[in-house]
């Protein structure tokens, strides 16, 4: 039985299911894997033997994309239950959900949605976070989202608000310095009273990846190399915070495994660069 | 102020159903985008997804009508078919039942049989596994016993039949096929069996006793009934040898005797 490991403060890669076989039959140099808990909520088969397999290999991650944690509508217990599952089987190092909301009146938009920043919506994301934790029996982290617009009736800035929501409910931080920097331009503030924010014992996790830039507004699309100003707020978060776990993510015109383990080597030299000045 | 609940009806609203008095309820700050051209990204966003997790179900369906064909008649799907879970890969059962009655598709009327195809591949790659069917022991029941035990099939296994040649159709339209693409739709019925044995996902054109029998015991019907089903659709039906082709297979991987409380003819 495989004990729960930490994730390494090193550098990983979202897996995807293209790159599955390659990872499995190469075992490339990487600290740890992320894999979305939903792509194997599934009763059986060749991916979540596969998943077995890796699991032997890599510390994992499970990241959430359909929790729903900012819904108005009650949690979903059937959800709940299969990330429950998968955690019993996977022991992952971490398991991470977004500070969003995804469905309404039980019908689920499948997306990634902003919040309005509001006590209401803090209060709801807190209780439910509370929920996922009791019912995992062990802290969650959250993700802070992109977003293509914000609602005037916010309260708060979106800083305190995920700095409250780690607050009050005791989870870590999944600190996504792409979504930082692209609501930062979408909405006109400065990324580093983002970084100032936040706590960095907080940070158990960081995430990286690029931005789709042809549009009216940066549009988070996980589908190209990390953009210059992003390399730069990464860092000036690991000047500040210290090395974190970071993971490279592309979901979007997937590209070889090449580039996502050049991207990777880019991110770690930031990473022992910083180690080399802590020495 | 809204509600989160009533902001949120109003986002599905005003994304989904292009509602203009929905995204004017949202109070949504300008800030140099006005608010429709906002939520336009997110209208993108959400039935783009989608697009691409139907074309990833149903890549043969998108490669018969096209992609213009496919994003309209899944637009018009995800409106009519809320999904209900949070996980995607679990949206676009009913995708098949949609493009029966989806009125532009009316001239493809084979359209939907291989959607039903495509989803019984898709959810037999994701099953739950099952241990093959214990010969020695299935062999060391009675003879006189055998016509009352009911099977078990493997959880990826399903049972299709279409009027219309699917397996061809199916067979013609994967990448890097190089034959013939023509298909001649007169060319007859298919009964298929997907399943997933050893080397994963299989789709087997199969007889119409064999469709009979898997489908009574499918039902759970007991062996002499399913049998006398398939003999009654195919007079040349061999039971011997069908039960021995699908327990290699791994279609059938489980059976029980009924219990003697139950049993008849028992002193």
């Amino acid at each position: 039985m495989p004990t729960t490991p930490e994730l390494p403060v090193t550098v990983g890669i979202g897996l995807r299911s293209p790159h599955v076989a390659r990872v499995r039959a190469e075992r490339p140099a990487l600290g740890w894997l992320e894999v979305h808990s939903e792509n194997y909520f599934v009763d059986g088969g060749p991916a979540l033997a596969a998943l077995d397999a890796i699991r032997a290999d890599y510390p994992i991650s499970l990241h959430g994309v359909g929790m729903s944690l900012g819904s108005a509508d009650p949690l979903d217990a059937a959800h709940l239950a299969r990330l429950k599952r998968l955690v019993g089987r996977v022991e992952p190092a971490l398991v991470s959900e977004h500070l969003c909301w995804s469905h309404a009146d039980g019908r689920h938009l499948n997306d990634l949605l902003p919040l309005p920043f509001t006590e209401e919506a803090l209060a709801v994301v807190c209780e439910r976070v509370d929920q996922v934790q009791t019912a995992l029996a062990r802290p969650i982290l959250v993700e802070n989202i992109s977003a293509y617009l914000r609602f005037a009736d916010d309260a708060m800035a979106e800083w305190e608000f995920v700095a409250a929501v780690v607050g009050r409910t005791g989870c870590k931080l999944l600190f996504d310095v792409n979504n930082v920097y692209v609501n930062a331009v979408n909405h006109g503030f400065d990324p580093l009273d983002f970084v100032a924010a936040v706590s960095g014992d907080a940070i158990a996790e960081i995430h990286l990846a690029g931005y789709d830039a042809s549009g009216s507004c940066l549009i988070d699309n996980h589908g190209a190399r990390v953009a210059p100003p992003v390399w730069d707020l990464y860092r000036a978060t690991i000047e500040r915070f210290g090395p974190k776990p970071t993971l490279i993510e592309w979901d979007t015109d997937l590209p070889t495994l090449e580039v996502l383990l050049d991207e990777a080597a880019l991110a770690r030299q930031i990473l022992e660069a910083r180690d080399a000045v802590a020495a | 102020m809204q509600s989160l609940h009533e902001l949120q009806r109003g986002f599905c609203a005003a994304t989904l159903f292009g509602d203009g008095a929905a995204v004017a309820s949202l109070s949504i700050v300008a800030g140099g985008l006005d608010p429709q051209t906002r939520i336009a990204i997110y209208r993108n966003n959400i039935l783009g997804n989608y697009r691409k997790v139907l074309a990833a179900t149903y890549p043969v369906v998108h490669q018969l009508v096209g992609e213009p064909f496919f994003d309209a008649a899944t637009d018009q799907f995800v409106r009519g078919h809320p999904s209900i879970h949070g996980d995607v890969n679990r949206y676009g059962g009913d995708y098949a039942a949609f493009l029966a009655s989806y009125p532009p598709a009316r001239e493809l009327n084979y359209l939907a049989d291989v959607a039903r195809l495509e989803w019984a591949i898709d959810q037999a790659n994701i099953a739950a596994d099952a241990a093959p069917l214990d010969v020695s022991a299935l062999a060391a029941v009675a003879p006189d016993a055998l016509a009352e035990l009911r099977f078990t099939l493997h959880p990826a296994a399903c049972l299709i039949a279409s009027p219309f040649p699917i397996l061809r159709i199916w067979q013609v339209n994967q990448p890097g096929y190089e034959g013939d693409g023509r298909v001649d739709l007169g060319e007859g019925a298919d009964t298929l069996l997907v399943t997933r044995g050893g080397h994963g996902v299989a789709i087997d054109r199969i007889g119409k006793g064999e469709h009979a029998i898997l489908s009574a015991l499918a039902a759970n019907a007991t062996l002499g009934v399913a049998a006398s089903q398939a003999a009654d659709v195919d007079p040349e039906f061999n039971l011997v040898d069908a039960l021995r082709r699908h327990v290699a297979n791994h279609t059938v991987v489980a059976f029980r005797a009924p219990s003697p409380s139950t049993r008849t003819g028992q002193a």
